[in-house]
């Protein structure tokens, strides 16, 4: 199996309005050959929008998408090498499995007997050998899937476009089905987009994620970055739960590689990797709740902690969880493999300890 | 598979984008040409029955509707018109629901007879009755001469006998889904708290049927109104505005005063439409409960079986005999007078020139019919011009208005240029065609209903052009409504009598109008052998459109109501 060789998509200030709602305000981004690239966002976002416009069943009312350093804003579907996996998977219900996903082949008036050895090889990618005689309605959620997947996969796409495509299967099937569909992009090195509204499924499907929130890029980045360096409010709570902290950045001692912020509950000492960052900075502390370590309270100041009390807790078994209040302020504090290790109870008084690598975002001075 | 490696689709030269043009602009192509045929084949002959009733030769006048008001031959049609109406509407309501009560609510081995009995007559054409009726309780009538009784046929109860036989199963099928849309466990809790079986009729089914109830009502009263056949054979000398508007243009060539006629015809109709479309909609609890769900059968006090039953009873008995006497009649000499077996009627060769007529316009009509049905539906669903609704309202005007309404259209209409048609077999084939596409046009929504619009996306997104999806993708789908609108339109033609007897060319005789003559003359023997194999071809279309419906669920039968 070989595909043609994977392409660069390029898109170029796209902006789409219907009527006086605006839906993309200016979308830019490039996606590199092979790679999966993820549009995610909370629903009414814009993500299925862009996808349409890339795929040519919207135009854009304006900014160009340039694939393969050609301008394709203005080709009809059928004229553009991007293929697309739609959500209901728009099967053809009078045609067998084989006939649906060598629709394309035939329009391409591709010899038969080429046609019927390029679809076994299509579905024995899908894992659907012996199943080309098979009518639509008699296949499962999973195996339509499959075949939408095949019936794109067929022409040889430079782009792949995936429309929420597991939002119609159950839970166990999307896991399964989610891996499928990495493996066989990255066996075929096919750039593709995938759209969901998924956070976890675009954090574990994605070589980068496209962020869209209010019709405007919020980040593009990895998994990693998402994560552990997000750009601003919205991301940092888009993926796991967070806890903001306020503070004022008090001094910057660039020969330590530290920086000092004061909050309300005390000065605090992080790593200085943010270089942006400057002193007189208002910024807000973006703290995951499992990176924060929790200890008895002895009285004693020590770095990077405050006192407070446990207001409640939950043991589930592999992670202890508790909300500990800090004056008007609480804090969600998640202790993975806490077997074997100090619980905390109701009202306890405890010491909670913020770690070094704290991701800090500036806020904007008004 | 390197060799296969496909050729760019992406070509910049001049007759690609001109495909790509045309492929984009096709469907309002299609808009603009199927917009054209309404116009001309619907819109254009109504206008002019409306242009013809208010314009005489000195231009503009409203002397033709001082005519109808002034002389009492008029205005008492008119009358006479709603009387027979108001009054097939009561009798149906009651024997609708009596039938119906019991095929939903009934002891089980009596609903599918009782179903069976009141859904017969959709298997023949309305004027069927008339016929049976004449050879039952005619001058020589059987049951006459049987019992020695002098009963008249030519008159009211006559006319109204025929109608409530003819229109049963439309009043059956609207009762019986509302009562099915009637919770059962609703009556089940009502019986439970100690209501009698008459309580809860009376407080709970007919109080949640009433607003179905009334609708139903409404379209029986719309559609014996303009029922043409029946009162021509069995009014006597009762004056009907449906046949006098044939009479004015046969006997009078008085197309200023049939026009007029029809406008009053139409009236009533247009008014019950708003009530129905406006007033009516959305009310009604039954829609919302669903389907009832499968429960124990409730068994029935006796005292609620038994009237009802016994309203069912003569009415199933006369339904009977009708097909009976009228397969008897074709197989007899002089039916009544001389019951010796004979096979003439049968071979009458008229009557056999007058069912292939039938048989080639029908055909055409429901060829024509499915396509136009098709294509109407396709562009409606899926077309982003303006005026969408205004052309399914059209689309579907076509099975509301009266049909020799749109007969009196069609002849003012054709009958000089630019569209000279009189006297020919288009005529014919063009007014069955879009009289009844309602039924093509809405079989063919509810497949694309069925069908996401991400299916022709996809097509596309595979190569298609807008050609090829349509032709490939669309057509093969929508292949079940095609065949059913086709059916149906075929029977309906087949049946029609109304608006084509305006269309006929002398010498030129449709099975439908064969029939109608014969009867009027009292051949009741070929009238009988015509009808005979009339309902043999209707009843085959039936069986088809069953099957369709048994495999694609696709049933225009009940689309129909």
């Amino acid at each position: 199996m070989e595909t043609s060789k994977p392409a660069m998509l390029e898109l170029q200030g796209i902006h789409k309005s219907f009527g006086s709602v605006d839906v993309l305000k200016g979308i830019s981004a490039q996606i590199a050959k092979g790679e999966l690239l993820t549009f995610v966002g909370p629903s009414g976002c814009g993500k299925t929008t862009l996808l349409r416009i890339v795929g040519g069943f919207t135009s854009a009312t304006s900014g160009r998408v340039i694939l393969d350093g050609e301008d394709i804003s203005n080709l009809p579907p059928n004229m553009r090498n991007t293929k697309m996996v739609f959500q209901s998977y728009a099967l053809f219900p009078h045609m067998t499995v084989a006939k649906n996903v060598g629709f394309g082949l035939k329009l391409q008036k591709w010899p038969q007997k080429k046609i019927e050895t390029r679809v076994e090889e299509l579905l024995a990618l899908v894992h659907l050998e012996g199943l080309g005689h098979r009518s639509i309605d008699r296949l499962s959620g999973g195996q339509q899937q499959r075949v939408a997947l095949a019936r794109a996969l067929a022409l040889e796409p430079k782009v792949l476009l995936l429309d929420e495509p597991l939002s119609n299967l159950d839970a166990n099937l999307r896991v399964v089905m989610r891996e499928e569909i990495r493996n066989i992009q990255e066996r075929l090195q096919v750039t593709t987009i995938f759209v969901t509204h998924d956070q976890y499924e675009a954090m574990s499907i994605s070589d980068r994620l496209l962020v869209l929130h209010q019709g405007v890029i919020q980040q593009i980045g990895s998994p990693v970055d998402i994560y552990e360096r997000p750009a601003n409010e919205f991301i940092a709570g888009f993926v796991g739960y967070v806890n903001f902290l306020e503070g004022q950045v008090d001094s910057v001692q660039n020969g330590c590689d530290s920086v000092w912020i004061s909050t309300e509950f005390g000065r605090v000492e992080l790593d200085h990797h943010q270089k942006d960052i400057a002193k007189g900075d208002n910024v807000l502390m973006v703290i995951r709740p499992e990176t924060v370590t929790l200890s008895p309270w002895n009285g004693d100041e020590s770095q990077n902690s405050f006192h407070g009390t446990v207001q409640s807790q939950m043991y589930a078994g592999n992670l202890a969880k508790y909300t500990v209040k800090f004056g008007q302020k609480e804090m969600v504090i998640d202790h993975y493999n806490p077997m074997g290790s100090r619980k905390y109870g109701k009202s306890e008084k405890v010491k909670v300890t913020i770690p070094r690598n704290v991701h800090v975002l500036k806020r904007k001075t008004d | 598979m390197a060799e296969l490696v496909m050729g760019s689709i992406v070509r910049k030269n001049w007759w690609y984008r001109l495909r790509a043009f045309i492929n984009a602009n096709l469907i309002n192509l299609f808009a603009g040409g199927l917009f054209a045929l309404l116009a001309v084949f619907l819109l254009y002959p109504i206008a002019s029955v409306l242009v013809f009733s208010l314009w005489g030769d000195q231009g503009f006048t409203l002397d033709f509707y001082a005519e109808f008001f002034k002389y009492e031959f008029y205005y008492w049609s008119f009358l006479n018109t709603l009387i027979l109406g108001l009054a097939t509407m009561i009798i149906l309501l009651v024997v609708g629901f009596c039938f119906a009560y019991l095929t939903t609510r009934g002891p089980l081995w009596i609903r599918k007879p009782l179903k069976m009995i009141a859904l017969l007559p959709l298997a023949a054409p309305p004027y069927i009755f008339s016929i049976s009726l004449i050879t039952l309780f005619g001058k020589n009538g059987m049951i006459n001469n049987l019992l020695h009784l002098n009963f008249n046929i030519y008159s009211w109860t006559g006319v109204i006998a025929a109608q409530v036989l003819a229109f049963l199963p439309l009043s059956y099928m609207m009762i019986e889904n509302v009562l099915n849309a009637v919770n059962p466990s609703l009556e089940e809790s009502a019986s439970d708290m100690g209501a009698s079986e008459f309580r809860i009729m009376r407080s709970i089914t007919i109080p949640l049927a009433a607003p179905g109830l009334l609708k139903a009502a409404l379209l029986v009263f719309v559609m014996t109104i303009a029922e043409f056949g029946n009162p021509a054979i069995l009014g006597g000398r009762t004056p009907f505005l449906a046949p006098d508007t044939y009479l004015m243009i046969t006997g009078e060539a008085d197309f200023n005063m049939a026009s007029v006629l029809s406008v009053v015809l139409i009236a009533p109709c247009i008014l019950i439409f708003i009530l129905h479309n406006f007033v009516l909609a959305g009310k009604g609890y039954t829609t919302i409960v669903g389907k009832p769900t499968a429960t124990e059968l409730r068994p029935i006090d006796p005292a609620i079986k038994l009237p009802f039953l016994i309203v069912c009873i003569p009415v199933t008995i006369l339904v009977l005999l009708s097909f009976g006497v009228i397969v008897f009649g074709s197989f007899v000499k002089i039916v009544g007078v001389d019951n010796t077996f004979v096979i003439d009627h049968m071979l009458n060769t008229q009557s056999n020139l007058a069912i292939w007529n039938s048989f080639k316009v029908s055909l055409g009509a429901g060829l024509f019919g499915a396509v136009v049905g098709t294509l109407l539906a396709y562009v409606i669903m899926r077309g982003k011009f303006p005026g969408r609704h205004l052309m399914e309202m059209l689309a579907l005007s076509g099975f509301a208005l009266p049909g020799t309404v749109i007969g009196v259209g069609y002849i003012i209409a054709f009958n000089r240029p630019p569209f000279l048609l009189t006297g020919t077999i288009w005529i014919i084939i063009l007014n069955c065609v879009f009289r009844f596409l309602a039924v093509g046009v809405e079989a063919g929504i509810s497949k694309l209903h069925q069908i996401s619009v991400e299916i022709e996306e996809a097509s596309a997104d595979l190569g298609a052009d807008f050609l090829t999806v349509f032709f490939k993708v669309i057509l093969p789908i929508m292949f079940s409504a095609f065949v059913a609108g086709f059916i149906y339109t075929f029977m309906t033609t087949m049946m029609s009598l109304s608006s084509v007897i305006f269309l006929v060319a002398p010498g030129f005789d449709l099975a439908s109008v064969y029939i109608f003559l014969t009867a009027q003359l009292g051949e009741l023997g070929v009238a009988s052998a015509t009808t005979v194999k009339v309902i043999a071809i209707v009843a085959v279309s039936m069986a088809l459109l069953k099957v369709i419906a048994k495999k694609t669920g696709l049933d225009v039968q009940k689309q129909g109501v």
